[in-house]
Parts: structure tokens; sequence; C-alpha cells
């Protein structure tokens, strides 16, 4: 993967494409090879809610009360999810991916650091992108510098770093005020790329921290530092930011496939504005995933641990706090939750939005080939597991993706332009 | 009777003020809400006081939030406003937010406060008497929290959107932005304001609604206890939103406090 960083020239020119202009780029896809890149994606959800979660609580976040957390059962969740990652490294995949969450049933990884010091540990060649860090909860944020320098170096340069603005629900449980989110964000990343590009100790003076001495050990082995992933849902400012500083723009997930081609299309013009052609490897599409022998066994096993997710996961993961973002953009974001997984209803509709990829090997390569070449994503990240889905399926799903859908498409997106239809 | 509205530069903030009325001055420092439009008890104080009805930074149509750390820089912003406007000396009725930002002007600068008329006043936190979640999104949660009667249309429509199609949408939006900067965290209180509160010395009304969820009664009893003279009158049958759901005899009331 060529760095993708703050340093322009750090930047591997993209391959098989010239810059053609803002027409060109709409049907680019046609245009260059994509290397893919494919990930496990992990949440670590919380399998067993009560059986009148749906009528009794009108949210799995912030206020989901904790002694609904059986710390038996999570022993054996923890483990079983890792075990899940590890296997990812097994099947073949380029690499695992973590996430942070708080207070909630959704995502029971507190510190996404934690499992991604594991994994340096218990995989030996994928990629651990730990997506991310939410930076104003990290006090003071030189913490992530030297986390994620941590799980670099032990792991011999696998990390990829995603830093994060922290979710809606987060800023009531940590009671961070979320009017000062953006700012805290955008200080604490530039504070975080300083710690690991600029010699030590030097002193830091923002809005949000004062820091005297800032020298962190360790530094990272990948130089001049990991890639940066960014999320994001569709907000042209963090757009525009992604797409200057040259990083990786991570959709967040769960949407209709039209939003994602906005953005990411959004995202390609944004780098042609700021004088260069997008990378494949600069855009990222999660997306929850399930396969088994044949389509109707594949929907038979997964539609109701699907619609676990779909209803009770996700209830009360979209809070927008005041000053979170733009009341602009809430406006933008409330429109846009008429495409989100949330409030779909039926089989029918999941396959129209491509919310989830569901069916025999061939089903899903074929979708996937046609949603990867019209996303234009180098990067595919893969929900295999999304909460009440039992371990064996999951494992039988991981496996038959592994061998039997991702050889054809590296095969096929590796090897260039398709036929122009 | 008509209310004028105009913008002051106030040390680089654009600031709302809406003045109406005959008679001494009275400055009216809103709630969270964000009433900066002239409201029916707005004007009946008009009938015996020039009413100064300013839009706290990035309320309504005034800006310089961005100037704006925490409550300490919007209660800075009325010893500015004050001077600008030529009010050497005003009585001052703050509602909720605003009886925060009032008694903190009458603690930083007393000398500018003549009389204070509390309402439903934030500011304070009360052991065992939880304030309830402002920052919420449901409109029917919010009114339920709000008034003693969520079910009276009127005084509810008057007072706060009820749907995303209201067109006073974007207002309510920058009302709780600018809420939230100075009163998410510590929540609507500050921690350092208790031991200040014997220096207030003008003569203080304190009004409440029994049935107030938002800020319980407590915390008006704790303020009457603190504030020197001060004088709590509560109203049953009334929540939150006193001035709405009391709209008449609130006016009345201040205006015999005040005469």
């Amino acid at each position: 993967m060529p760095a993708l960083s703050s340093d322009p020239t750090a930047l591997a020119t993209p391959r098989g494409i010239c810059q053609t202009g803002r027409d060109a780029t709409r049907r680019w896809p046609l245009l260059l090879k994509i290397t893919m890149n494919f990930f496990a994606f992990h949440l670590m959800p919380w399998d067993r809610l009560p059986a009148d979660f749906d009528t009794k609580y009108k949210s799995a976040w912030t206020w989901l009360p904790n002694s609904i957390y059986d710390p038996e059962h999570g022993h054996e969740l923890y483990n079983r999810y890792l075990d899940e990652l590890v296997l990812a490294e097994e099947l073949g995949f380029d690499g695992v991916c973590v996430n942070e969450h708080h207070q909630n049933a959704y995502g029971t990884m507190p510190s996404p650091n934690l499992m991604g010091a594991i994994l340096a540990r218990q995989t030996k060649r994928v990629k651990i992108a730990v997506v991310g860090n939410a930076l104003p909860f990290y006090n003071p944020p030189t913490r992530v510098a030297e986390e994620f320098a941590m799980i670099d170096v032990i792991s011999g340069g696998r990390l990829i770093a995603g830093l994060v603005v922290g979710g809606g629900p987060e800023y009531y449980s940590f009671t961070i005020n979320p009017t000062f989110a953006r700012s805290m964000y955008h200080e604490a990343l530039d504070l975080v790329l300083r710690c690991w590009t600029e010699p030590g100790p030097f002193e830091h003076y923002g809005e949000h921290w004062k820091l005297k001495y800032v020298n962190p050990w360790p530094r990272p082995l990948q130089q001049p530092h990991p890639p940066i992933w960014i999320p994001g849902a569709g907000s042209k400012e963090t757009i525009d930011f992604v797409a200057e500083r040259r990083f990786a723009y991570m959709g967040i997930p769960y949407f209709h496939i039209d939003f994602f081609e906005k953005n990411f299309n959004a995202f390609r013009d944004a780098c042609l504005k700021h004088g260069y052609t997008a990378d494949p490897e600069q855009l990222g599409w999660l997306c929850p995933i399930y396969v088994a022998e044949t389509d109707e066994q594949a929907w038979a096993d997964y539609e109701s641990h699907l619609f676990y997710f779909a209803k009770q996961l996700l209830k009360g993961l979209v809070v927008l706090p005041p000053g979170y973002t733009s009341a602009r953009s809430i406006a933008g974001i409330n429109k846009a939750l008429g495409q989100f997984l949330s409030t779909v209803e039926t089989r029918e509709q999941i396959e129209r939005g491509a919310y989830a990829i569901v069916g025999s090997p061939e089903t899903v390569r074929r979708k996937f080939l046609e949603h990867i070449e019209r996303l234009g994503v180098g990067n595919l990240l893969g929900l295999f597991q999304l909460g009440t889905l039992p371990a064996d399926l999951t494992r039988k799903s991981m496996t038959l993706f592994a061998q039997e859908v991702m050889p054809g498409l590296r095969k096929v997106l590796n090897a260039g332009p398709s036929p122009v239809g | 009777m008509s209310a004028e509205t105009k913008f002051l530069d106030i040390a680089g903030k654009k600031t709302q003020v809406t003045i109406g009325g005959q008679g001494p001055p009275l400055l009216y420092l809103h709630s969270a809400g964000g009433e900066t439009d002239w409201m029916p008890f707005h004007e009946q104080l008009a009938q015996n006081f020039t009413v100064y009805l300013p839009a706290h930074p990035g309320f309504a149509l005034s800006g310089g939030l961005e100037q704006i750390r925490d409550i300490h820089d919007m209660v800075w912003h009325y010893v500015d406003l004050l001077a600008a406007l030529g009010l050497p000396r005003v009585p001052v009725v703050g509602f909720s937010l605003g009886a925060w930002l009032a008694m903190e002007l009458a603690v930083l600068r007393p000398q500018l406060v003549e009389k204070l008329v509390l309402v439903n006043a934030a500011g304070v936190r009360v052991e065992n008497a939880r304030m309830a979640e402002l920052f919420i999104d449901d409109f029917d949660e919010m009114r339920n929290l709000l008034f003693s009667d969520p079910d009276n249309a009127e005084i509810v429509q008057l007072a706060m959107p009820t749907s995303l199609d209201d067109p006073r949408i974007l207002m309510w939006l920058r009302a709780r932005e600018a809420t939230a900067r100075v009163g998410w965290n510590p929540y609507l209180h500050n921690p350092r304001l208790p031991q200040h509160l014997h220096r207030i010395a003008c003569p203080t009304l304190i009004l409440w609604g029994r049935e107030d969820k938002l800020i319980p009664l407590p915390h008006g009893q704790f303020l009457a206890e603190k504030i020197p003279g001060a004088r709590l009158e509560i109203y049953d049958h009334c929540g939150h939103m006193l001035p709405f759901e009391r709209s008449e005899e609130f006016a009345a009331r201040v205006t015999q406090f005040l005469h």
C-alpha cells in the first residue's frame, strides 16, 4: 500500500491513469486497474439483548443499562471475535479492522488499541487497521501517537491509523462538549502527525491543549508515519480536508450505495481540485457480507441476524448533539437517513441498496464486481459478524468469501479495464 | 406597540437587540429556547418599561459564538453590551439560561444590576434534585419535559418548534448549539457560582414553576437560601416555561416588583 501521508510527495503516482479531467473521473473505473485490499472488519457487538428491548429501550447506546452486559459471556465473545480476526489472516485477507465505541451494545470495544495490540502478536502478515481512535476522547491526544506507534512497532509496521471525531452518542457518554468536537479533532490530528514527523521535544500551545514537552516514545516504524484513514458521511468539509491532506476516505457504513457513490465521486473531484488524481486505495467501503452455498441458504441463514443488527444494534446510533456538525450538515444527514440501513424493512430493499451483500459465492462475486467498479474503491471492508450471527456461520461465510469470492475479484479487478459496456 | 430590532457591534460580535415600550429600562435575558421574538409577555412588560431584548451570542441573528468558550465570556459580553446601550444600572429579568447569566452579571458587576428577577433559573446544581436532559432531539419528549400541560398547543407552539418542518428550526438548532457551548459540561451550571451568591446585594425575586422537570424546584429553594434577602414565589400547575405558561401573571408580578 502506498503511503497515504500528509506529505504530497510521499504518495505514489496512481497506476495507469493520466489526469484527464472531471468527466473522465466520472467514468474512471473503466480506465484503470484496482489493486484490491480485502479487510475483515469487526465491531465486537453484543449478541444478547433482552426480549423486551424493542419496547423497553429507546437506544442501544449511552443509556442502555450496563447490567445487561454479562462478563462471563463477554469472556467467550471477546475470545471468539479475536479468533475470527486471526482466521482472516489464515484465509488470506489483506487486513483486519477494529474500531472504538463506548457505552453501547453495537460495539463492545471501547479500546480498539488493546485489540490491535493483541492482533499485533497473534497475526504475522495482515494490516491492522484501527479505525479509529476518537481523538477528542484522548487527553492529551499525544496518547494516540504513543499507542499507535506501539502497535506499529510491535507489528513490524502493519498499522493503519484511523483518526476519527467520535460518534454523536459518545459526546453524551463522556460529557465532552460537542460544540468543540471539530476544533478538538483538528487540533489533535495535527498534534498526532507532528508527534510522528517532527523531532521532539517541542511545545504545543493550542486552543484545547497546552503541552510544554511533547516528545513521545516510541516513534512509528512506518515512515513518515502509518497510513491515515478518516471516515466520513458525506460532509463537504471532511471530503475536502481528507482530499487536501491526501489521506484515505472511508465511507461511514450502512447507507444506500447511491449515497456512497455520490460521496466518493465528490472525493475524487476534491482530489482533482487539489491537483492530483485519487488513488482507489484512498477510498474504502464497509459492507456487511454473508456467503453460503446458495442464495436461498444464505438468506435463510442470515436474514434474522441482519435485522437484529439493523433494528436493535443500530437503534440510537445516529444522534447529532448540538454543534457536532453545522446546522446545514444536520439537514443533509437527516435527508440521507432515508437511505440508512435502520430504516430498511425488506430483503428487496437490502438488495436494491446494497446495504449488505448476501448470497452464493457466485452472486456475491458478481455483485461486488459491479459495485466495486461503480464505486472505484480499493479497499473493501467486510463486516462478517454483526451480532447474533453464530460462530460456525461466521466462519463458514468468511471461508467461502476468501476461497471462492476474493480470488475471482482480485483476478478481474487487478487485471485492469473491464470491457466498455 | 411595536418593537424595533437593531444590530450592534459589541467587541466584534454582531449582536441582535430588540427594543420596545416606554418607561425606565428593563433588560430581559432569554432562555436556552431563544425567545428573541417579541412575545406577549414582552409586550405586557413594555407597557411600563423600555424592554431591551438582546439575543445571546450564537442565538437568532447574533454572531460571535466563536469568541465564547464558557459562561464567563458570555457574561463579559453583557458588561460590554450594557456600556454600548448606555445603561449604567438596570433591572434584569432572566429566564433559565438568562437567569444564570443574570446571576453571574450581578456577581461580576453588582453596580450594573438594580434589581434581579430569576425565573426557573439554571446556574447551580443541587444534590438529589437531578436536572433532566435538555439536549434531546425528540420534540414530543421536549414539550413533555418543559410544560406542565404539553398538550396546550397554543402555548407550546409559541415557545418552540414541534417538527423539523417548522421554519424556526434553523434558529432552534443555533440556540441548542449556543446553549451547549456554555452549558454542556458542567451541565447547565457553574460549580463555583454558589460561593459567590452572597455577593448579590440587590433586591431579588425568584419565580418557579412547581412542576419544573428540567430544573426542579429545590434549585429555586437553594438560590433563595443563598442570595441575601431573595424571595421565592412558586406557581402551581406550572412547569419550566413559566413566562409562557403564566404569561400575564408573570408580566404583572415582574412589573409590580420592579416599580
